[in-house]
């Protein structure tokens, strides 16, 4: 190992004559994900992934709501790379503008979880007593209830549109991130320090966000990155069955939607298939990404 | 076993709780949506209003509510269809909830099946070729979302399969009966299974990892039992507990599944009723579908906490 040895911090950590760097927990973690090859790649998809969702924004190669830029379901080949679906749209360019969708809603969620599980949780678990009693209640309610029905309902009730979607999915999976949150701080309270800030004459304001929550942020930001792959994939099946933002805007779900007539038919796979593998290969990246972050940053845990 | 009881009846208690704030959520919910079930008949007017009066729709939401509920208790009725108009929905309910329980019944053992199997198969052959393969297989499971799994089952059965032998091989679709036989129901109940499989089988490789490791096993070894014998009667029973503590969410990602997969494949089930009541403003089967899923999930989840104590003596309540 000696040989291969070039950095030289690592040379005088394996030589045992100065201690190891002092390091905070974030530069840690982020040198352990820096390590996990897999977590790297899929991080590395997503970067690429949301410049291409930039792009789109300014540039496609064809206009992506434009009927007719070729020939109705012309397999893949010449101009478009991807061919074109069953109303002669350019694939290539509908699947680029889709990434705006599933992007927006999978991070937006991910921010409105993180604010109302982490708020709910912290009051539920710092407070204790009735107040814990009805959020927990709340939750067990939510809990009872299959979450694209409810995601259904709301989206049918509040309308169509970009921001509906992201309000009537983050309705249900919110809970998860108050559960887990909840748990953090009721163990968190009952330790020394939470004590010493309380003699200490601190406010509940202060304790609660000063002291119990900058301690419980590895495992919650954990959390929130898994509540992205789930907030995409509800997303895909709620406009997979006609509840998406409504068209001719492209999204992957609207656009796998639209090619399974094709598909059943026997006439163009195509259609169906490359929204299908945008959708997965992006929550497999997701997954994955979210895995290495939890094996970086939350070590203890274990699945 | 006093304990036992007790503990059950608290839990049907929440249950029912539960389904009366579900139940009532979505009453109020579907009666605020825009438009009635009436709008395509173009029925305005005074004619309209008939209608409404004629199925209690006029009345403040609360009475309503109180007339759906009433009619359950008192005559097990859920309602009548507005949109196939004074036609009773709870024998029509009670059929596709078969439908949909005969899918969600065999993409439970799938994924049970699948995913313990895989899981002890992973943790076995732990950091071989086998254990990355069926880990990677786990993922793919759980990140790639059901309708694309189902379109590629009917891509390879229904088409390509369907080509290469000259129609030997043949996935039919969509359904023709109300029950499918059982080639019509392999292909949904694998989409619909494959899903939930990647998490068992992750659980339990995860619980077979920290079982094997312990001293009872080696003992067990030391004392020379096969192999097969310790992984399956010694290991699996204990790292069995972790797992069935997915069971509760599992179901619940069947059920949402379900949804998809019915209506991809032309399943007349609950799922494909629900996507249909909404779109036809058919609020009281709405409800009627919400209700029996909010069922459905408690008594899954009490069923699935009175398993553990069957798996292991240990937990009582």
């Amino acid at each position: 190992m000696a040989t291969a040895i070039t950095n030289p911090t690592e040379f005088e950590y394996a030589g045992g004559t100065v201690a190891r760097e002092q390091v905070s927990l974030w530069r840690d973690g982020l040198r352990r994900l820096r390590r996990n090859r897999l977590a790297l790649t899929a991080g590395i998809y997503l970067i690429l992934l949301v410049v291409v969702g930039l792009i789109s924004l300014v540039w496609t190669p064809y206009n992506p709501n434009r009927i007719g830029t070729c020939e109705t379901y012309a397999l893949p080949g010449g101009g478009h790379p991807l061919g074109c679906d069953d109303l002669g749209r350019d694939s290539l360019s509908r699947l680029m503008v889709g990434t705006q969708v599933s992007l927006a809603v999978g991070v937006a969620t991910s921010v409105i979880v993180l604010l109302v599980g982490v708020v709910v949780g912290l009051v539920a678990g710092y407070f204790r007593g009735p107040v814990d009693a009805a959020f927990s209640l709340l939750i067990n309610i939510f809990y009872g209830v299959p979450p694209l029905l409810v995601a259904v309902a709301l989206y049918v009730l509040l309308g169509a549109g970009l921001v509906n979607i992201i309000i009537a999915i983050s309705a249900t999976v919110w809970m998860d991130m108050a559960r887990l949150t909840r748990g953090q701080a009721l163990s968190i309270r009952e330790r020394e320090f939470i004590e010493a800030a309380r003699a200490g004459g601190a406010r509940a304001g202060k304790i609660v966000f000063g002291h119990i929550l900058p301690n419980a942020l590895g495992p919650i930001i954990v959390q929130a990155t898994f509540v992205i792959p789930v907030a995409i994939l509800t997303a895909a099946f709620l406009s997979f069955l006609g509840f998406g933002v409504p068209p001719p805007r492209a999204d992957w779900g609207g656009m796998a939607n639209e090619g399974l007539p094709s598909l059943q038919g026997g006439f163009d796979p195509y259609i169906l298939l490359w929204p299908a593998l945008a959708l997965s290969i992006t929550l497999l990246a997701f997954n994955f990404f979210g895995d290495g972050l939890r094996d970086a940053f939350d070590p203890r845990q274990k699945r | 076993m006093r304990g036992t009881l007790i503990y059950i009846g608290q839990r049907l208690v929440l249950i029912v709780f539960t389904v009366l704030v579900v139940s009532f959520g979505v009453f109020f919910i579907v009666h605020l949506l825009p438009g009635n079930a009436f709008v395509s008949d173009r029925v305005h007017g005074q004619a309209l209003q008939i209608l409404l009066h004629e199925y209690g729709l006029d009345q403040p939401i609360p009475v309503q509510y109180w007339n759906w509920l009433t009619g359950i208790v008192l005559h097990g009725s859920l309602g009548v269809s507005l949109y196939i108009r004074g036609l009773p929905i709870t024998p029509l309910v009670l059929r596709e909830l078969s439908v949909s329980a005969m899918l969600g019944g065999a993409a439970l053992i799938i994924t049970i099946g699948l995913g313990v199997t895989f899981g002890v198969l992973a943790a076995v052959r732990q950091n071989s070729w086998v254990d990355y393969l069926l880990t990677t297989i786990a993922v793919i499971g759980y990140s790639v979302p059901s309708f694309v799994i189902a379109s590629l089952g009917i891509l390879i059965f229904g088409q390509w399969l369907n080509n290469l032998t000259n129609g030997v091989i043949y996935y039919p679709e969509p359904w023709t009966g109300t029950y499918g036989t059982l080639a019509e129901l392999s292909v949904p109940a694998i989409a619909l299974g494959f899903y939930t499989s990647g998490q068992i089988t992750r659980i339990t490789r995860a619980a077979m990892l920290d079982v094997i490791q312990q001293d009872y096993i080696r003992t067990a070894r030391a004392k020379g039992l096969v192999d097969r014998v310790v992984v399956l009667r010694h290991a699996l029973r204990n790292a069995l507990v972790p797992v069935t503590s997915i069971l509760g969410p599992t179901v619940i990602s069947i059920i949402v599944g379900s949804v998809v997969i019915e209506n991809i494949f032309g399943i007349p089930g609950l799922g494909k009723e629900f996507v249909e009541s909404i779109f036809q403003h058919d609020y009281n089967v709405t409800v009627g579908v919400f209700t029996i899923y909010a069922v459905l999930i408690g008594v899954a989840n009490l069923g699935v906490d009175l398993i553990y104590t069957v798996i292991d003596p240990r937990i009582r309540y």
